[in-house]
């Protein structure tokens, strides 16, 4: 039996140069004793290689016979498909791409460098960023770019959705698009989504002329959904931590200023445990003034905390509260 | 014969970049292939004496016209694959999300190399409406450029720089030495004069900048690897029970182990810069976490809770 790289190698060879749909029969009979003898094992054997060039991305197509072999599946690879587009690249628009890969190093990046023909590099960039990665991103992206529709679970529900693009702001990922049980443009946060992305066929929708992906999303006043309507909190920040928080939201988000340096800052909300994360980081140096349901919330965190003695008391039996 | 160690799949994938990419070169020193694709010469001829074995009838054996000389890498008439293979999915995003990072970086230009390669990215890849925004602000901008020059000019800064770790802010001459983003908030590594160490600042909590004129030494160290980032010298450790909704600061801040308690609760022990970052830490993940060791922390987060409530005292809308 032939090493099963030579046999892979071969099997992506026949199906770009074949003319016609090939079976499972007459591969095996081109790839002459590479392919066990028995029906079944070969079966096996063949579809163990087909999910084998699937995942690494060579685009097998498949049809169903009729006629004389009727029933049968035959197999070939559409050459269009399989190859890379000529991006016609120069020089200094290579080397800035190099640069992004090594600046962000996502995963991926380097394989994706090499396809195009570009040298990774491995350091020497001054400014980096690391951008999150959540699995549910390329299937997404493709989607997106293909115009094919979306089905995932979302907070315990199924979601069928137009994807219009992606969307990465204070540190998450969000799929914004048309969604089809509500029939409006919708924000979902990527991280969120249980489970696979199931996506469909190429042009199944098309994007709004002139769609504004931020615009959308700043506008969509349900934009997370379940967790309130409020989507801007106003915080009373002391004159200490004032300039600081001024630069981290800029000047724009200052709706007063009091005596003695105190500001008054409005910030995004809607994301409940983000906005609560950022506010407690401010310590005692701070104060969600309202509206009133923020503010409670907060509240009930802290109060939690104060009084929430039973877990630990059954983890910790020394410990006295 | 090497490279056993590696799947069919991984060997095959690998060949069919390396393929077109030597069809292109022509003829390439074995070494310069096994660097550019950061492998060892041993696995590329392993690879490449076993793409030489291809071949469909009429062509038995004769596929992939490859051979090893002289340490040298020939290819001769090229038949197939001279293209590689379409970029799967996870690379595409790669590519993308890279280079639209890129462009949100301090000096990147839409109109200079990186945005035309995106255009052309994005002719190939379709209009996918990917927007990646890295948050700045005017103030934010002008520090970043201040201190991205400094590192440039290889300059000692004196900052007034904010710790809230202790709340305090104290003035200290830094020379920058890398700047980056991450989760939100951009950060500077640089040489700190008064601990005389390599200490990485938030640039947000710089208060003020001066120059100083003072050229300092360049650096030959390579950039650190984004993992250590966040060093940290012989700090006091925490350990701390976490439930699965608090499992992420274990990817957000060092952790030096993990040990799973089942049901997706786990402990993990951090260096802790302070009493007051890990107040804050506690806060944020309020019930969700509980201080295992030492014992003197067992009480640090409601205590915390019970002064924040203080201001909290009188209801207001």
């Amino acid at each position: 039996m032939v090493d099963r790289v030579e046999r892979l190698t071969n099997l992506v060879a026949l199906l770009l140069e074949t003319t016609r749909p090939l079976t499972l029969v007459e591969i095996a009979g081109e790839l002459d004793g590479q392919y066990p003898d028995k029906d079944a094992t070969r079966r096996a054997a063949f579809e163990r290689d087909k999910a084998a060039l699937r995942d690494i991305g060579v685009p097998i197509e498949a049809v169903v016979l009729t006629g004389h072999q009727a029933g049968a599946s035959a197999y070939w690879v559409d050459r269009d498909r399989y190859e890379l587009a000529d991006l016609r690249l120069e020089p200094d628009e290579m080397r800035a791409l190099q640069v992004a890969v090594a600046a962000t190093r996502p995963t991926g990046g380097q394989d994706a460098l090499w396809k195009l023909g570009i040298d990774a590099v491995d350091g020497g960039v001054e400014i980096t960023a690391s951008v999150p990665e959540v699995a549910a991103l390329p299937v997404l992206r493709d989607a997106a770019a293909r115009r094919a529709s979306v089905r995932f679970d979302y907070r315990g529900k199924s979601r069928h959705l137009d994807p219009y693009g992606l969307l990465l702001r204070d540190g998450f990922w969000y799929v914004v698009g048309f969604d089809h049980e509500h029939g409006e443009p919708r924000t979902y946060r990527v991280d969120r989504i249980d489970g696979a992305v199931a996506a469909g066929e190429r042009g199944e929708f098309s994007r709004p002329e002139g769609f504004d992906l931020r615009a959308a999303f700043t506008t969509d006043p349900k934009q997370l959904g379940a967790e309130g309507d409020a989507t801007v909190a106003r915080v009373r920040v002391d004159a200490g931590r004032a300039a600081a928080v001024e630069r981290e939201l800029g000047a724009e988000r200052i709706v007063a200023r009091r005596r003695g340096g105190v500001i008054e800052v409005e910030v995004p909300c809607a994301n409940v445990p983000a906005f609560r994360s950022w506010v407690l980081g401010l310590l005692d140096h701070a104060e969600v003034l309202g509206p009133s349901e923020v503010r409670a919330h907060v509240v009930d965190w802290l109060t939690g905390m104060t009084t929430t003695t039973r877990r630990k008391r059954s983890r910790s039996p020394r410990k006295a509260s | 014969m090497t490279g056993s160690r590696r799947s069919a799949e991984e060997r095959l994938r690998r060949l069919l970049v390396m393929l077109p990419w030597l069809m292109e070169q022509g003829e390439v020193p074995l070494a310069e292939v096994a660097r550019h694709f950061r492998t060892s010469p041993e696995d590329v001829a392993a690879d490449l004496e076993l793409a030489a074995m291809c071949g469909l009838p009429p062509f038995v054996d004769e596929l992939i016209d490859v051979f090893i000389d002289d340490d040298v890498v020939v290819v001769g008439v090229p038949r197939l694959f001279t293209k590689p293979l379409r970029l799967t999915a996870p690379e595409g995003f790669a590519l993308v999300a890279a280079g639209r990072a890129a462009m949100e970086l301090p000096g990147a230009d839409p109109a200079g190399p990186l945005g035309r390669g995106l255009q052309k990215l994005a002719a190939a890849l379709g209009d996918d409406g990917v927007v990646v925004e890295l948050p700045r602000t005017e103030a934010l901008d002008a520090l970043i450029d201040t201190v991205t020059d400094a590192m440039r000019r290889v300059e000692a800064l004196v900052v007034r720089y904010w710790t809230p770790s202790r709340d305090e802010v104290t003035e200290r001459t830094i020379t920058p030495r890398q700047v980056f983003h991450d989760r939100g908030e951009w950060y500077v590594v640089a040489d700190d004069e008064r601990s005389g160490e390599r200490r990485t600042f938030r640039i947000d909590r710089i208060e003020s900048v001066e120059h100083t004129g003072e050229q300092g030494v360049p650096d030959d160290r390579d950039p650190l690897p984004v993992g250590e980032w966040f060093g940290d010298g012989g700090l006091p450790r925490v350990t701390l029970r976490l439930t699965a909704a608090a499992t992420w600061v274990t990817e957000r801040y060092p952790v030096d182990g993990i040990v799973e308690l089942g049901d997706g609760t786990v402990e993990a022990r951090f260096p802790v810069a302070s009493e007051r970052w890990l107040e804050r830490l506690l806060l944020r993940l309020g019930n969700d976490a509980e201080v295992v060791e030492p014992r003197e922390w067992r009480t640090l987060g409601r205590h915390a809770a019970a002064r924040l409530l203080a201001r909290y005292a009188g209801e207001r809308v």
